[in-house]
């Protein structure tokens, strides 16, 4: 009895031993060298592997910060945000520059009632099989098709579709800006734009390059490329080409005279403070507090 | 139609369904059920009766309010269980061991992984296997109940002609005529019962193309090679093919169990390894096994390994 | 013992309702929208402008590339518009509208009906002439057919095949040419036969059309007695399964050839024309006509007899304007399609007009074509078995939604014909050629571009 006891612990011990020295070569042998900052870069991470940032992943985008340093112009993890590339640059010991904080807005706003129905859709339910086989079940063959690519391309579970209107919300809370929804969707609508001052923006909710009848004919809120907008604006933020108007984030002032002009409401402006006696174009920096911004449009 | 349909192509679709698959099913089960209440009885129709309701209750209860997902009953993948379930059980089993037979094949085999479609296992034979294991008393009780037709209390039933030759060897069964085991078996389960009915029930699947013949004939064809060379080597000591081939689960299983779609490798190819598999593993059992009837366990083996059969088996690529 | 090809299939209700109904012409309506992308390949470009007199036949958009086609005026009139309007699927295409002012052809158009039995001599000139009269393949893809008459140096034809399977259920316009039109398809086929350096032809024909395979082989034979150069040309029935139609299925089943992976039917030695093709090049070389016209069959179940129609149309005719003439469109039909049931494109737009490759307008029910909603896989192998391929849709289905591309390249999914026999006896109405189509897409991609990194 006592003797199989003391075989079974010698034969175990010895064989483990043995199977020790044999990892320990094999460890050494197929060892990959690394940049041990690739971990250290890797920690400071989100880890959500959303591929936002142009990489594969988290991982990947370590490494491309590693071998892009001391430069980290290209690099952006829109997830982090400016925090989380300052501890990058921390753990790199270099400098890098704050982006401006973005978020994910649609630009479509062809609603079941401004937007009647032409055909129905009987197929898989996905943006990229609908827009491959025809222009979609509207007269508008640039708007939303309302498959819901874009949310199931969110990793966050920032983007759902509003069955009343038929169209996708962003939640600005969640919304990291990755730009995976902008790839999902087929027709183009969705892009990244900059937050703006106290998260105020002003954008064309419009897509649609037919000419202002057709497009009209098509949705009551298109825009029909008309240019009143592009008069208006005094800081040539707005071009209109290919019969749509464009607003150029970077030099919009918030002014809101577009919003105004615009004869089929194609412009919007949301999260805006309510101001009830005179139209806020003129006070958009108004130092009062709004402690409750009610928003004036929510269509996003 | 006010509004045009649009959607890709093709246009038209088949009129076979999932549901009108295991419908055909069904119908072509209802040859050995209809023998099965004639010969056994009431105490087979309760059977029946209660393995098929608690498979469709159970589906009903796990899918509606376990996973919350649309209620998959309506597609009879439950009542097929629940029949070959029945058919697999000696006709004196009482209500509540099929009940629990019930639960493992639905509750265990099917919906832990994931339901229809998922599951590794067929479900009606791990239902049998785990009754056959937990109750081996009560799985082994070949007494013949009183049926509407045929005798009633035969004092040939103590045990099914596989039972005989496993203990008494081939003199044990010398006796016993093909042609009975042919439209009525001697001793068994409900579906051991008659090679005709079942055999009936084989042509209608292949008419209706709901099978493919591959695995039901590569199985009886290993098992006819398998026993007919051990045969001739010693038929002393071995039983005979015809014998093997018309006694015990061999039929039922390979026309029912054995060609169960999502247990099955989906080339042809693959289903005669699945076959040849399943013939051999059998015919170990009854010859050289404890069990005298191995076909359930032949065919779980073999569903284990399906997987790795999908993996190596495709189909003739055109112009490859 | 009939031939067919070696792989799958299925075998749908042929539905060849209309077959007995004669081919009649079609009115000119008052206005044209033709389109300039009428054919596989890059649109043409328009070469009128607003206010400019056309004839009937006039060249008025000319082949933007290697692989795009010439189009012609199919009306006499003065061009009112170039620009965009919605196509059968509502995008945008750039259509030449005509408004219609008597109907007056261009000199060199033969319009009599005596058939030239004598071929040509110079191969050049016919294919000079089947290129200038923008004759493209009418078999559903619109390939500009000179490119494929024209082998790339070191291959050579070994036998063109006529397609006259007309695998598609529903369809009858093949049927009808191959009936009314029998000898001119054949002097069509003989005229392509002798482009190729004389190869033999075969006229390949379902089992279920008797009346054409008789009218074929008459006409065979006849030509055979009477002309010359017709030497060759024969006539084969194959057995009906879909999709025969198919070119590597029909290469398969004539020649016992299969075309490799990403190849072309020429490295095996197979051109394949289509029977409507064959009429169009015999009207381009013989009769100097230019491919204005088709044959498109009107059909459905749920039209009575009379009014199913085989019409021959000219190019640039709103579907809307055909529907009106065969009747109106039935209240029951829940889908309307142009091409096969198999194949062919549901309409979202009736606005739109006739191209070179229509072939029909299709009314379906809702009961015949809605699907029913998707349910969980039981691996049947349904797919499997009907694939003419011999690919898997299961486990491309599995692997495209999981974006496994590496797998789906293992798997051929670049080899998908996309004839919807998977889609079509799929018992859990799972959307396989949907999810499919794409992922294919997405991996030619992929090797089209690997293919051009490893040039440079």
């Amino acid at each position: 009895m006592t003797t199989t006891i003391i075989w079974t612990i010698a034969i175990l011990t010895v064989l483990g031993a043995v199977l020790a020295v044999v990892l320990y070569f094999v460890a050494e042998k197929f060892k990959v060298e690394e940049d041990p900052r690739i971990d250290e870069v890797e920690k400071v991470l989100p880890g959500a592997n959303c591929g936002g940032c142009g990489q594969a992943g988290c991982r990947a985008f370590a490494q491309f910060c590693v071998e892009s340093s001391p430069n980290l112009d290209k690099c952006f993890c829109p997830v982090g945000g400016n925090e989380g590339m300052q501890k990058v640059a921390a753990v790199l010991g270099v400098e890098v520059a704050a982006k401006e904080p973005q978020v994910a807005v649609v630009r479509c706003n062809g609603t079941c009632e401004n937007r009647p129905r032409t055909n129905e859709y009987g197929g898989y339910q996905s943006c990229r099989v609908k827009a491959a086989l025809y222009s979609g079940d509207t007269g508008c063959s640039f708007g939303c098709l309302g498959c819901g690519d874009c949310v199931n391309a969110c990793q966050f579970g920032a983007i759902s579709m509003d069955p009343a209107t038929g169209l996708p919300v962003v939640d600005e809370e969640k919304c990291t800006a990755c730009g995976a929804c902008v790839k999902s969707c087929p027709k183009n609508i969705i892009e990244l734009r900059n937050k703006g001052r106290r998260n105020m923006r002003v954008f064309v909710s419009c897509v649609n390059k037919d000419k202002g009848a057709v497009a009209r004919k098509a949705c009551k809120a298109a825009c029909i490329g008309c240019g009143k907008c592009a008069k208006v604006c005094a800081f040539d933020a707005i071009t209109v080409e290919n019969n749509v108007a464009y607003i150029d984030f970077t030099k919009c002032k918030l002014c809101k005279k577009c919003v105004a002009e615009c004869p089929t409401g194609a412009i919007h402006a949301v999260n805006f403070p309510v101001i009830k006696p005179k139209p806020a174009a003129e006070a958009p920096a108004e130092p009062k507090p709004a402690p409750v911004a009610e928003p004036v449009k929510k269509e996003e | 139609m006010d509004k045009l349909l649009v959607s890709p192509s093709p246009h038209l679709h088949t009129k076979t369904s999932t549901k009108s698959l295991m419908r055909d099913v069904v119908i072509a089960l209802l040859p050995a059920v209809v023998v099965s209440v004639l010969f056994y009885g009431w105490s087979e129709l309760l059977i029946l009766g209660v393995s098929v309701a608690s498979c469709v209750l159970l589906e009903y209860v796990i899918t509606r309010y376990l996973l919350k997902k649309p209620c998959s009953v309506g597609d009879f993948s439950a009542v097929v269980t629940g029949l070959l379930l029945a058919l697999n059980l000696p006709s004196t089993t009482p209500w509540w061991i099929v009940f629990i037979g019930a639960v493992v094949a639905i509750g265990v085999a099917k919906m832990t992984f994931g339901g229809l479609g998922q599951n590794l296992f067929n479900p009606a034979i791990v239902g049998r296997v785990f009754l056959l294991i937990s109750f081996p008393a009560q799985m082994t009780d070949w007494t013949r109940p009183q049926g509407f037709i045929g005798g009633g209390l035969d004092a040939l039933s103590g045990a099914t002609p596989l039972g005989l030759a496993k203990e008494g060897g081939v003199a044990a069964v010398e006796g016993l005529d093909y042609m009975d085991m042919l439209f009525y078996n001697i001793g068994g389960s409900a579906g051991e019962l008659s090679a005709i009915a079942l055999l009936i029930g084989f042509v209608y699947l292949l008419v209706r193309k709901v099978i493919r013949p591959y695995i039901t004939l590569s199985i009886l064809a290993t098992v006819a090679v398998f026993s007919g060379i051990f045969w001739a080597i010693d038929p002393t000591t071995y039983t005979d093919p015809l014998f093997n081939l018309l006694t015990g689960g061999l039929l039922l299983g390979s026309i029912f169990m054995a060609t169960d779609y999502v247990t099955s490798p989906m080339s042809n190819w693959g289903g005669v390894i699945f076959g040849v598999g399943i013939g051999i593993i059998t015919m170990l059992i009854r010859y050289f096994g404890a069990y005298p009837e191995g076909v359930s366990f032949a065919i779980l083996i073999m569903n284990s390994v399906v997987p790795l059969i999908n993996k190596v088996c495709h189909a003739k690529k055109y112009g490859r | 013992m009939m031939k067919t090809f070696s792989i799958g299939g299925i075998h749908p209700s042929d539905s060849k309702i209309s077959k007995d109904c004669k081919i009649e012409v079609l009115p000119v309506p008052s206005k044209v929208f033709i389109s300039v992308a009428q054919h596989l390949g890059a649109p043409a470009t328009p070469v009128v402008k607003v206010g400019d007199q056309v004839k009937v036949g006039q060249v008025i958009a000319e082949p933007a590339g290697f692989i795009s086609a010439y189009v012609h005026s199919s009306v006499s009139g003065t061009v009112k518009s170039v620009g965009p309007r919605k196509d059968l699927a509502g995008n945008n295409m750039t259509h030449i509208e005509i408004d219609v002012e008597g109907d007056e052809w261009i000199e060199e158009a033969d319009l009599s009906d005596t058939l030239i039995t004598a071929i040509p001599e110079d191969n050049k000139a016919i294919l000079e002439k089947i290129k200038m009269c923008g004759v493209v393949g009418l078999g559903g893809a619109t390939f500009p057919a000179h490119v494929k008459l024209c082998p790339p140096p070191g291959k050579k034809a070994d036998c063109l095949i006529l397609n006259g399977a007309e695998c598609e259920p529903y369809l009858t316009s093949d049927y009808r040419i191959m009936l009314e039109r029998s000898k001119e398809i054949v002097v069509g086929a003989a005229i392509m036969k002798q482009v190729l350096g004389g190869c033999p032809a075969v006229i390949g024909i379902e089992e279920n059309k008797p009346e054409a395979i008789k009218a074929m082989t008459a006409a065979v034979a006849e030509l055979q007695k009477t002309a010359k150069g017709y030497d060759g040309i024969s006539v084969m029935t194959l057995k009906k399964k879909y999709p025969q139609g198919g070119e590597k299925q029909l290469i398969d089943a004539v020649m016992s050839r299969q075309v490799k992976s990403m190849g072309l039917p020429i490295d095996v030695g197979a051109v394949v024309q289509n029977v409507a093709t064959s009429l169009a090049v015999y009207e381009a070389v013989q009769k100097n006509i230019p491919l204005i016209t088709n044959v498109l069959t009107v059909t459905g179940d749920c039209l009575p007899m009379d009014k199913q129609h085989n019409y021959k149309f000219r190019i640039g005719m709103p579907l809307s304007y055909i529907a009106e003439i065969a009747g109106g469109v039935p209240a029951e039909a829940a889908k309307i399609i142009s091409g096969g049931p198999m194949m062919g494109k549901a309409i979202a737009n009736m606005d739109a007009t006739t191209v070179k490759g229509s072939s029909s307008l299709l009314y379906l029910t809702a009961e015949q074509t809605v699907r029913g909603v998707e349910s969980a896989c039981i691996r049947c192998g349904k797919c499997a078995e009907a694939c003419p391929m011999g690919l898997e849709p299961f486990l491309l289905n599995k692997y495209a939604r999981n974006n496994m591309m590496d797998e789906l390249e293992e798997n051929a999914i670049q080899d998908c014909i996309e004839c919807g026999c998977c889609l079509y006896s799929c018992p859990a109405n799972i959307p396989l050629l949907d999810i499919i189509r794409i992922a294919k897409g997405d991996v030619i991609r992929i090797i089209r571009g690997r293919v051009q990194q490893g040039k440079k």
